[in-house]
């Protein structure tokens, strides 16, 4: 059972996430009452992108249980995963590709680590097959069309070490219209969350 | 120790899998492309060819024991099953890159009675133009590809459900 004062801070958090979102039109963040994850969810016109961190250790037992040597598993698990579900309950169709999305870190733009790119980066390890089928339909599609009601899960990579902090600038199409909206200062899941107080 | 990776092990399993909301409703694909065929195998080692369903409707979903939406929806499509079943409409699960050992135990945490079928290879996807889990087609008793969803649906939903038996009497088209 969490203190007391561990459940004050939770609650606190999460106050000044709302706060902080509702100040952000369009972006809120939140942090798992339960887990200690931070999520941050980007919202347009029924559109919803919630990004969920995924810490390097849930990577690596996904991975490891389904043939990936644990220096593949490892790589993979140090570069900065979220759970991603990208949801269209809007009116409009949506396009988008991972390709033209921004990683904004320390004065750098850097890409997302999508299928193919990781396809590239794992053909020399070892990984069973069924293990690289596994992961690559577990990431995010880097491109797909969603009609209204449509929606997917994935995991999203970007390419930056552990507790890291970067904004993400996403661009989607809408109803035929581009669209650019940035996620600022999203964190990637540390190797380990900070011990609760006792 | 244990206890840590017990917790990790809770993290993985549930909490991807908390409050799905499913999607709403099917989308009709333009011009109605004949499925591509597929000859695949199901748990009890039986040949499934989409050829052997000419006549009916067929109910077509892609997806994989690890895929949180698709372990959601599957509640929903064994109900539908036991609405449809005996109407001319068929369900088939094609699970995506997994064998037998995995999907088997599933099954067990997860009962379904229509036939599961295994592409271990991932080869039948491409050609049906699937690109995320779960996706399920919608394929008239001509073998076209009438409706698609991407991500999980309540199956069982009567609005659902109502589309797919109109294409059953649309069956002289």
């Amino acid at each position: 059972m969490p203190s007391e004062s561990v459940r004050s801070r939770a609650g606190l958090l999460l106050l000044v996430s709302c706060l902080a979102g509702s100040a952000r039109a369009g972006v809120s963040m939140e942090v798992g009452p339960n887990t200690g994850l931070k999520s941050w969810t980007w919202r347009h016109d029924g559109v919803s992108l919630k990004l969920v961190q995924r810490l390097p250790d849930q990577t690596r037992a996904y991975l490891l249980a389904r043939g990936f040597s644990r220096e593949a598993a490892d790589m993979v698990a140090r570069n900065c995963l979220f759970g991603s579900m990208f949801r269209n309950d809007g009116d409009q169709p949506l396009d988008f590709d991972l390709d033209d999305w921004q990683v904004l870190h320390e004065g750098e733009v850097g890409r997302l680590v999508t299928r193919q790119r990781w396809k590239e980066r794992l053909s020399s390890m070892s990984v069973s097959k069924a293990g690289r089928i596994a992961f690559n339909w577990s990431l995010l599609p880097p491109r797909q069309h969603f009609e209204p009601g449509d929606y997917n899960w994935g995991m999203t990579s970007y390419g930056l070490p552990p507790g890291s902090r970067f904004d993400l600038e996403l661009r989607i199409t809408l109803g035929g219209k581009p669209l650019v909206a940035r996620i600022p200062g999203m964190e990637c899941a540390p190797e380990k969350l900070p011990e609760k107080e006792k | 120790m244990k206890k840590i990776f017990f917790l990790l092990l809770l993290l993985v399993i549930f909490l991807p899998a908390a409050a799905i909301e499913p999607g709403r409703g099917l989308t009709e694909v333009p011009g109605h492309p004949q499925a591509p065929a597929f000859t695949l195998k199901d748990l009890d080692d039986e040949t499934h060819k989409l050829a052997d369903y000419r006549g009916k409707v067929l109910i077509v979903n892609f997806w994989a024991t690890w895929c949180p939406p698709c372990r959601a929806e599957m509640p929903s499509m064994e109900r539908a099953w036991k609405k449809i079943k005996g109407e001319g409409i068929v369900i088939l699960g094609i699970n995506v890159g997994e064998d037998v050992d995995t999907v088997f135990p599933f099954t067990g945490d997860y009962p379904v009675t229509f036939p599961l079928l295994l592409d271990q290879e991932s080869a039948v996807e491409g050609p049906w133009g699937v690109i995320g889990l779960p996706t399920t087609f919608v394929v008239d008793p001509h073998g076209r590809i009438v409706y698609r969803a991407v991500g999980a649906r309540e199956w069982d939903d009567p609005e659902l459900l109502a589309k797919v038996r109109a294409l059953k009497k649309k069956k002289s088209d």
